[in-house]
């Protein structure tokens, strides 16, 4: 490694946004399709 | 098909005669389609020509990358008989029939790795003539060669028999076998093309033994673990 | 086979809450407070996220290595729940991983793949948990689809030290350069704090995420059987 990088505040930005907006969006699917299965479990076992 | 079908129900009790069987009827069914190899050999080469035009006509380069060219088909390749050799499982229904006793079922894996890595060096050794012609890639050292063909076949024909045997009754199996395959036998495709490399254009330092080592020790680590997992697969 | 139970605790909101203030805390510090780097300035920062999601991601190989040797000795169905989600998270954080690693490698090497040993297995391990997770949409069946994606998961995972191995061997001879420090500096608090947000997010999103597919399996394991349909497989002869 030789000298220093200067600037570079796009990427870090980039990296930590993309972090963020992944794992809030996966939380918001996984938490929506929990609910929705709740809802189907309590709703329905008389079936079949 | 049921003269084959016999010839492994009747030796139940010890492994080696099952093992034995199993093999005998492997390679039969191998000898029978051997019409099928040789148009898996006609691919292979084919591939081989057409890596030579994704580089252009330069020697040097055609030479240098000959090895990974070599592997590359050899993969390809192998999608090819390794989904064909569960096909006439499940043309009868006839993997229900073999279905035996735990050690029965692990004999008939490693009848079917064996039988398959012998087809895959096979086509390997084949596929050498062309590379070759085309990529002017000669060795002196051959069979040195023909022994790391051998050990990365045995690389690719472990795990590949027992994802073949899973992927073998799915809609999708010409899809998944390369998927999941592919992944998985990446030490041993950066091993072989780097031996192959070294034998063919010559090693310098002495590398050739450690990497003849780690692909040694991945063909030792899959052929034991996917034959004890065989079992459960089979189960299903 | 029984269908799992699914657990209704309250815990995973609760984790998923404490995740993430110890993420914006951390997150904070790292971007803010800080001082810059004294070699790689600024950019250096991402580090601060991506160390801890490598850290996580490989305790998600292990917790999916575990539930698949689990189901395969005690044949429950919730350790194929608990894989599903292990599968599907760690894929998420392998892909996150990658792209941090070519956001960090762009300005730093000029390239946006150097072929890192570690972020090489990272892509390799991804492909192979991508395509059990194809597997799995293709097998109906759910025992054989828990012990087929379990054998799969199994030889994945055991296969990831020997591809990490292979590539650093092979890539050292190429490397011009050495392999980039992690953490150069001594700022430790962003880190650990970001560390522990994540793990306790991704605790809290496998939870979630094996309760999703528990519910699945419920309602297809309730489902009236169909051998009146389906072709004779020839068990029964």
């Amino acid at each position: 490694m030789n000298g220093i990088v200067v600037g570079g505040w796009e990427f870090v930005w980039a990296a930590y946004a993309l972090t963020a907006i992944a794992l809030l969006a996966y939380g918001v699917m996984v938490i929506t399709r929990s609910r929705e299965g709740r809802r189907r479990a309590d709703a329905g076992p008389d079936r079949g | 098909m049921s003269a084959d079908v016999k010839v492994l129900v009747a030796p139940r009790d010890t492994t080696p005669n099952a093992l034995t069987a199993a093999l005998r009827k492997e390679l039969l069914l191998q000898w029978r389609t051997r019409g099928q190899l040789m148009a898996v050999f006609v691919f292979g080469a084919a591939a081989l020509l057409l890596f030579s035009f994704a580089i252009g006509p330069s020697a040097v380069a055609l030479r240098t990358f000959s090895a990974g060219f070599l592997w590359l088909g050899l993969l390809l390749s192998s999608t090819l008989t390794l989904a064909e050799s569960f096909h006439i499982e499940t043309e009868h229904n006839a993997l229900e029939g073999l279905l035996l006793l735990p050690a029965d079922a692990r004999a008939l894996y490693y009848a079917k790795a064996i039988a398959n890595w012998l087809q895959l060096t096979l086509l390997g050794a084949a596929l050498v003539p062309i590379m070759v012609v085309l990529y002017d890639a000669g060795t002196s050292r051959l069979p040195l060669l023909l022994a790391v063909i051998a050990l990365g076949a045995a690389g690719l024909s472990a795990p590949g028999t027992l994802y073949a045997a899973m992927t073998a009754r799915l809609q999708a199996k010409q899809t998944l076998l390369p998927l999941l395959l592919f992944p998985l036998i990446v030490p041993a495709l950066l091993a072989a093309v780097k031996a192959t490399s070294l034998v063919i254009l010559g090693d310098p330092m002495g590398e050739l033994r450690s990497w003849l080592g780690l692909l040694a020790a991945f063909d030792l680590i899959y052929w034991s673990l996917c034959g004890l997992l065989y079992g459960r697969v089979i189960d299903s | 086979m029984e269908a799992p139970f699914v657990s209704t605790h309250r815990f995973p909101w609760v984790l998923l809450v404490a995740g993430v203030i110890c993420l914006a805390a951390g997150s904070w510090l790292g971007l803010f407070v800080v001082p810059a780097e004294h070699y790689m300035g600024d950019v250096q920062r991402i580090m601060y996220v991506h160390v801890p999601t490598a850290w996580t991601w490989m305790v998600v190989v292990l917790f999916s290595l575990g539930s698949a040797i689990s189901f395969l000795f005690m044949n429950d169905l919730k350790w194929d729940t608990r894989m599903e989600a292990g599968l599907e998270i760690g894929s998420l954080l392998a892909f996150l991983l990658c792209c941090q690693g070519a956001i960090w490698a762009k300005p730093t090497w000029g390239v946006w793949w150097d072929w890192d040993p570690r972020l090489t297995s990272t892509a390799v391990l991804l492909f192979a948990f991508l395509g059990i997770l194809a597997l799995r949409k293709f097998v109906d069946d759910p025992t054989r689809r828990a012990i087929w994606s379990a054998v799969a998961t199994i030889i994945a995972s055991i296969d990831l030290p020997i591809v990490y191995f292979s590539v650093k061997w092979w890539n050292s001879l190429h490397q011009q350069q050495s392999s980039p420090e992690t953490v150069a500096s001594t700022f430790h608090l962003p880190l650990r704090l970001n560390a522990i947000g994540i793990l306790l997010v991704v605790i809290a999103l496998l939870a979630l995420r094996s309760r999703v597919a528990g519910y699945r399996l419920r309602e297809q394991l309730a489902e009236p059987p169909s051998f009146i349909t389906s072709e004779p497989t020839g068990e029964l002869a």
